[in-house]
């Protein structure tokens, strides 16, 4: 028996386990429950299809309705990887916030609405990764995106609604932007099923393919957070409670740049923006560390890390090479990682410190020798300071970036080391700050709960089993960057002749017509 | 190699515990990692002299071409065997260093042992990646070393200066290195090295791997975080910044001179830089008071030397430049621990506050004094041999001018040493006729006294002596050392095999010696004129404050531009979203597609006026100034959107737009009670010019858009295939419902997700933490009838009423109300004057009908207009007619279930009728048809999908019931808290925004 059906489970899963953890509303330990093992579950599956799925990607028309009528879910090595990275996270993010919340006695946290709120939101981050269909890409973004509206207004202080307004009109706008370029795919190729699409794609008149191709890259370059579309991350994603911008950092912008991925190579091979896209990913680098090195606050400065990386990823996908895309991947299963990390021990230093300011945080290095480790090693690792998955990553791309040749490649090139150094500068001058320097007032924090620390530790060192497992993870993120660039068995998976998929629908009508 | 470097690894991270359990005992057991190391190294000597030294290689990362791969030979294993050597000696004298309770020394000797292992692997790698591994290690296992007193602002700056400059050196590199590797085909430094590829790219990535050695190895203009970093702890400064991390950069040179030493580039960067770093780091040796910082400096010198002669590409300079490596390495790291026991026994490196240590302590006096003579170079020294062989090495090649002033240079480096160096054993140890006064004491009468001089540890001195003793014994053997490393001189491109002796007779480099010596020590007499005169030459331009003041542009720069591009503005962000629409997609579409060739204006004139409707109220909307009216514009606008879905002949879409926009209509309007009747701010005339002009920019590109897609198209819509497969697969004439709940049930159950998630966050921000608020049955009213009891009824929902009830208002008796028939539940909990009997006679006439109305929908929707969504509206409708009939506890009488339980079920029923038909099936969502004969009701016909459509149905009752749970009934609640507390007038309304 193949493991088609295993496709869909990521995403029906945690929204089955969502609507029953909101009618369980009033027992806190039933939701958890629900939660942790729907999130297990959909860690398990995930694993599953990394660890099965071939050349040719897992489909499944939903509901036997073969598509492009129906919708299908395609689960390739790249969704597979995204899918595992994210579930491991995602997992790990939830019993942190369990934590915190039993922690904080769930006062200003109202746990009841969090648990299926989050299982929401992963719902939609894994629907989003197993889109084979643009409008229910769309539908995925819109079911993150409600879930993290409510989430990052948690609470509702009111820094949290001022950075939420900015979060929600801007992901609305980019929302109208998606929803309008997939009414214009529609109306120039007539139909939105991305394999459907790729067909068609070529033989209509190429300026309108660019437009919608620019359209497309705009409205996920927004989510991506890339330059210069990119300044609402850092006013939002600070002010919300630790894991949830831990979550929202690691995941959401990554989701973005995987529609980028996907779209840019499925529906748009050949690189016509490549030019374009370079340039954005430089400024995106630049920009967003210079950003970073500019602020005091140790959250902003992460959020602004985070913009400066997509560069990385961008940078990645321009090149259209095998390397290049093999690099991004591999950088994307990277950062997901270590920024939603970095994010969780800040909220463990907020906690310990009591500020995230770095100017009133100091000698936590004495204080918590632990939380000195836990911070130490993945910021390292965003630095790029090898052997962690960060340099990895890195090399991978610069690797990409000196094959490719062009004076614009090498600009990229030495704007990705002038990015890493200036990380480390960044990061460095946190780390003397908020861990050696004697603060200036004692601080005012509160001990760590084991429940906070004991995943944090889990996810520093899933990140250090990404370097030991970089051997047949980067020949993994190489195969599956090949299948992106070939396109035909995504486009045979789905189509296998052509014009319909595997569901029954149309023989139904087929057998209706003939007796 | 690798298990040594896993031995390394393991006694890292068991430090922490062995200094806990053992305290400073500690290091002597993990001196004993480095001493395998290094006997291991010493037994692998003949296999390495024969060229068959050990190879192991391990896959890591094929996809980076990037292996575990490590070789022995002789240039390995010479600096191999220092490294391990060198750190075993080191670790040995923290055992006696540190004072018994000094803290941090578990997290000390953890990163020294790790810094110690990634040193060895750094050498002994054979893969350019993995040797960039080991090489970034060290900078930063050097970065917490030399911050180890953290609470020092010196020792932060310090370790912050020295990690971003070898970390920028590193990037550098690390281009270097995978330009070589794209352009040789391999990353194996072996295979590399036997067939160097060339080309101009090569030629960079040269010169990118000197700038790696020159900030690692401190040489000028970069060499200044050296000195800084003696804030660290002196067997740090001993190892990391005299024998091991310093030395990265000169066995870097060493590496690939063999390959690149001919190429011009490279050539005049090692010469210029190794002579310039010799001079300039001698020359400010000669300035130093505090012991520490003349060895450093001297070391930046002496790192220039051997970056110099291992960098030049002739075989009698590599010769001399390892043997000057070994050298330096014995006789640099005795003197630094040597001035570590001096600071420790007088608690001052000042060589002016010092005075009589020599005959205090004569073992570390001597200790010092023979290191010293091998650093001057004095025979029969191991310093001594090796300059010997760089003189010899210089002089051979006496042709140009350039070669001469490289004489005179080394030369005159070496007069510096000399010079230097006896002003460092006369500051260490000799006695003085005058001190001056310890900075921090009191102010003290008569003559100032030197430091006293307490008596350390003997076990302290011995590790510097045995260094010491070894420069002399290693220089007795010159032949022996000749032969071990000639092989690696051999490699070099030019020149010929040079020797290694104490006595080459009366060669001009003897006489230069002389020379040089006879300098030395007229410097070293005449230093208070030579301090005079540097004071008189002092430069002002120092490359320490060149760093600082780039640094601080840095940090300016980064402040401009985040200032420029993080402007906090929401309309800016938008702004520029918008622009990016404009700007690029938009000058796409007018540069390459053509304009369609014909336009079809309208189907039909209808058209038009909806658009007129939508377009006009739109616009309406962007420029009232009242929130209300906005509203209702946008609500006009969206029942125009209604009227062109029915004039395309769409009544489903017809139908639940018109019931989305009365519940958005009943929604805004419940939320603008709390809300300022006014939009506050509004935008100076200028930006809203410029607004105005991205909104119509936008709206232009967008219909242009609109206008070109269409008419490029040339298949067939994938809608053709609906009606048919509806019906024959999804078992509906309703195309739009199958397509809902069937075709695109994946998509819908996403949907309603959304709805959920949007219900419970409207209400986790009205009840906050309070999710649980109670469900307001009548029986709870307490007792008087109070709800919307303000006088002062602004706007929305409160004025409506109002209006409703104006003829009750007149007449206002409870008694008369409490006799009234009952037409709703909970009417009588109401104000007296906010009931109107008409509309509860209405409400109670409507509801139920709207009610049966729904279920007709739910049922009839597979085949005809309806559906859940349109059937969940409609009960959200009648619910809320309850609610605006009756307030809050009707609402509560009509609906006394949880929202939450409500949405919670909705969604679970959709997504467990896909799991459960994923169980079945293997397939989520999968449909089945079931005909049944009924009783009464004949034969049945329905489709599983109707348990979807009826999970779609709770989840929009449940998302109307929950807004007006929290925006109405619980809103009301809060103002009627707040109006007790500031009388009734304030009630309900006026509330600040929320």
């Amino acid at each position: 028996m193949t493991l088609e059906w295993l496709a869909p489970v990521p995403a029906i899963l945690p929204l089955f386990g969502a609507g029953l953890a909101l009618a369980m509303w009033r027992s806190k330990r039933a939701q958890l429950i629900i939660s942790v093992v729907v999130l297990a579950l959909v860690l398990a599956a995930a694993l599953t299809l990394l660890l099965t799925v071939g050349d040719a990607p897992y489909v499944l028309d939903i509901g036997g309705w073969s598509a492009p009528v129906g919708i299908n879910v395609v689960a390739d090595r790249l969704a597979a990887l995204m899918l595992t990275v994210s579930s491991a996270v995602t997992l790990c993010v939830l019993l942190y916030s369990m934590a915190q919340g039993l922690a904080d006695g769930g006062e200003d946290t109202p746990v009841a609405i969090y648990h299926p709120t989050y299982l929401v939101l992963a719902a939609g981050v894994n629907m989003a990764f197993l889109a084979g269909d643009l409008f229910n890409l769309f539908v995925a973004f819109e079911v993150l995106l409600a879930a993290s509206y409510v989430l990052i207004t948690l609470g509702g202080t009111s820094a949290r609604i001022r950075s939420g307004t900015i979060y929600i009109v801007v992901a609305l706008v980019s929302s109208v932007i998606f929803l309008a370029a997939i009414a214009l795919v529609y109306a120039a190729t007539g139909t939105v099923n991305m394999a459907h699409v790729a067909l068609r794609l070529p033989e209509i008149d190429p300026g309108v393919a660019q437009v919608l191709q620019l359209l497309l890259l705009l409205a996920f370059g927004i989510k991506a957070a890339m330059f210069p579309l990119h300044a609402w991350l850092p006013d939002s994603y600070p002010t919300a409670p630790a894991p949830v911008t831990a979550v929202f950092a690691g995941l959401l912008t990554k989701v973005g740049v995987y529609a980028i991925i996907r779209t840019q190579t499925l529906l748009f091979p050949g690189g016509t923006v490549d030019t374009l896209l370079l340039w954005l990913a430089l400024a995106t680098m630049i920009v967003g560390i210079l950003g970073a090195v500019a602020q005091d606050d140790i959250k902003r400065l992460l959020s602004f890390t985070l913009v400066s990386h997509i560069g990385y990823m961008i940078f990645g996908i321009a090149l259209s090479s095998q390397a290049g895309l093999t690099g991004s991947i591999f950088y994307v299963a990277h950062h997901i990682t270590v920024q939603t990390t970095l994010f969780l021990v800040v909220g463990l230093v907020e906690r310990r410190g009591g500020t995230t300011s770095l100017d009133r945080l100091g000698g936590l290095a004495k204080l918590a020798p632990g939380l000195a480790i836990l911070f130490f090693i993945p910021a390292m690792n965003l630095s790029g300071i090898p052997p962690m998955s960060g340099f990895l990553g890195k090399v991978g791309l610069l690797q990409a970036g000196v094959a490719d040749g062009t004076p614009l490649a090498w600009a990229l090139v030495a704007g990705g080391v002038v990015t890493s150094l200036l990380t480390l500068y960044a990061i460095v001058k946190a780390w003397n700050k908020a861990f050696w320097q004697i603060p200036p007032a004692p601080l005012e924090g509160a001990p760590l709960p084991r429940g906070m620390v004991g995943p944090t530790t889990a996810l520093v060192i899933f990140g250090l089993g990404l370097t030991v497992v970089a051997g047949p993870l980067y020949t993994y993120t190489e195969q599956a960057a090949a299948n992106l660039r070939d396109r035909e068995t995504y486009i045979v998976g789905v189509l296998p002749d052509g014009k319909r998929g595997t569901g029954e629908s149309d023989e139904v009508v087929a057998e209706g017509g003939s007796s | 190699m690798l298990s040594l470097l896993i031995a390394h690894a393991v006694a890292a991270l068991l430090a922490p515990t062995l200094v806990r359990a053992m305290g400073r005992k500690a290091f002597l057991a993990l001196a004993v990692v480095p001493a395998v190391a290094a006997a291991w190294l010493v037994s692998q000597t003949s296999a390495v002299l024969r060229g068959d030294g050990p190879v192991e290689v391990v896959r890591w990362v094929p996809g980076l071409s990037m292996d575990l791969s490590f070789q022995l030979d002789t240039l390995s294993w010479f600096m191999a065997l220092i490294v391990t050597a060198i750190g075993a000696v080191v670790l040995v004298y923290c055992a006696s260093y540190f004072a018994a309770s000094a803290a941090g020394l578990g997290r000390f000797s953890a990163v020294l042992v790790a810094f110690a292992g990634a040193m060895l692997g750094l050498v002994v790698a054979d893969d350019m990646l993995l040797m960039f591994v080991f090489w970034e290690l060290t900078t930063v296992f050097s970065y917490l070393l030399i911050g180890h007193y953290a609470d020092r602002k010196a020792s932060r700056r310090a370790a912050m200066q020295a990690i971003v400059i070898t970390t920028g050196g590193g990037l550098a590199m690390l281009v270097g290195v995978i330009i070589l590797g794209d352009a040789a085909g391999t990353y194996r430094l072996s295979e590399l090295l036997a067939d160097p590829p060339a080309g101009t790219a090569v030629t960079v990535a040269a010169v990118l791997l000197l700038v790696g050695a020159i900030t690692k190895s401190a040489l000028i203009p970069l060499h200044f975080w050296l000195p800084a970093a003696m804030a660290a702890p002196t067997p740090v400064s001993a190892y990391l910044h005299a024998a091991a991390m310093v030395k990265a950069g000169v066995y870097l040179v060493a590496r690939f001179a063999p390959a690149f030493a001919e190429l011009g580039p490279w050539r005049t960067t090692v010469v210029a830089l190794g002579l310039g770093s010799l001079l300039v780091g001698g020359y400010r040796a000669l300035r130093q008071n505090d012991l520490k910082l003349v060895l450093a400096f001297g070391t930046v010198s002496q790192l220039g030397f051997l970056v110099f002669l291992v960098g030049l590409g002739t075989q009698q300079a590599a010769l001399a430049g390892l043997a000057m490596i070994g050298a330096h390495a014995m006789f640099k790291a005795a003197l630094f621990l040597v001035v570590g026991i001096v600071d420790s026994a007088t608690g001052t490196r000042d060589l002016r506050r010092l005075s009589g240590v020599g005959k205090a302590l004569p073992v570390t006096a001597a200790a010092g004094i023979l290191a010293t003579a091998s650093m001057i170079g004095l025979p029969p020294f191991a310093g001594y041999v090796a300059k010997e062989a760089a003189l010899e090495a210089v002089l051979v090649s006496g042709e140009t001018w350039v070669d001469t002033l490289v004489v005179v240079g080394v030369a005159l480096g070496s007069a510096l040493t000399v010079a230097y160096g006896l002003r460092f054993v006369w500051g260490a140890f000799a006695t003085k006729s005058s001190v001056i006064p310890d900075p921090d004491a009191p102010e003290e009468d008569g003559e100032p006294r030197p430091a006293p001089v307490s008596r350390p540890a003997l076990l302290l001195a011995w590790p510097a002596l045995a260094l010491a003793v070894g420069g002399l014994a290693v220089a007795l053997v010159p032949h022996y050392g000749e032969q071990l490393l000639s092989p690696y001189a051999g490699t070099l491109p030019r020149g010929e095999a040079g020797h290694l002796t104490l006595w080459a007779g009366f060669t001009p480099a003897f006489f230069i010696t002389v020379a040089v010596l006879a300098v030395g020590v007229g410097a070293f007499f005449a230093r208070e004129l030579v301090s005079r005169v540097q004071t008189r030459l002092h430069v002002p331009l120092e490359a320490d404050s060149v760093y600082r003041r780039t640094m601080r542009r840095l940090d300016d720069l980064a402040a401009d531009v985040t200032a420029l591009v993080q402007r906090g503005s929401l309309p800016f962000y938008v702004g520029a979203i918008l622009l990016a629409v404009v700007v690029l997609p938009g000058s796409v579409m007018v540069a390459r597609t053509a304009w369609p060739a014909e336009v079809r204006l309208w189907d039909r004139p209808a058209q038009l006026a909806a658009a007129a409707i939508v377009v006009t109220s739109a616009i309406l909307a962007a420029r009232s100034r009242r929130r209300l009216k906005a509203v209702i514009l946008l609500g006009v606008s969206g029942f125009g959107i209604a009227m062109f879905f029915l004039l395309h002949g769409a009544p489903d879409l017809a139908l639940t737009q018109i019931l989305v926009e009365t519940v958005t209509l009943v929604v805004f309007v419940l939320v603008l009670r709390r809300i300022p009747p006014y939009f506050s701010d509004r935008p100076l005339a200028a930006s809203r010019w410029v607004r105005l002009a991205v909104g119509v920019a936008a709206g232009l590109a967008v219909g242009g858009f609109a206008l070109v897609a269409p008419a490029v198209r040339v298949h067939t819509p994938v809608s053709i295939d609906f009606p048919q497969e509806a019906y024959a697969y999804g078992g509906g004439k309703n195309i739009v419902n199958v397509a809902l709940v069937d075709i695109r049930a994946w998509d819908t159950m996403g949907e309603i997700s959304v709805l959920l998630v949007a219900a419970t966050g409207v209400a986790s921000l009205v009840f906050l933490s309070r999710r649980s608020g109670s469900l307001f049955r009548a029986e709870e009213a307490d007792g008087g009838a109070a709800v919307w009891a303000g006088k002062e009824p602004a706007s929305g929902v409160t004025r409506l009423q109002r209006a409703a009830s104006v003829h009750a208002r007149q007449a206002s008796s409870a008694e008369r109300y409490s006799r009234m028939r009952v037409w709703i539940r909970a009417g009588a909990t109401l104000a007296p004057g906010r009931r109107s009997v008409i509309f509860e006679v209405v409400t109670r006439l409507l509801f139920h009908v709207m009610i049966l109305y729904a279920v007709f929908l739910l049922f009839s929707g597979h085949n005809a207009p309806g559906g859940g969504f349109a059937a969940g509206l409609v009960v959200g409708i009648a619910l809320m007619v309850r609610y605006l009939a009756g307030g809050r506890y009707e609402l509560g009488e009509a609906a006394p279930v949880h929202p939450g339980l409500l949405l919670g079920t909705g969604l679970f029923l959709s997504a467990g009728v896909g799991l459960v038909s994923l169980l079945l099936t293997g397939n989520p969502l999968r449909s089945l048809l079931i005909d049944l004969q009924v009783p009464l009701l004949g034969e049945v016909h329905f489709v599983t999908s109707l348990f979807f459509d009826l999970g779609v149905f709770l989840v929009v009752v449940g998302l109307v019931l929950d807004i007006l749970r929290s925006l109405g009934a619980e809103i009301d609640r809060q103002g009627e808290l707040a109006g007790q507390d500031v009388g009734p007038g304030a009630a309900t309304v006026h509330g600040g925004g929320s």
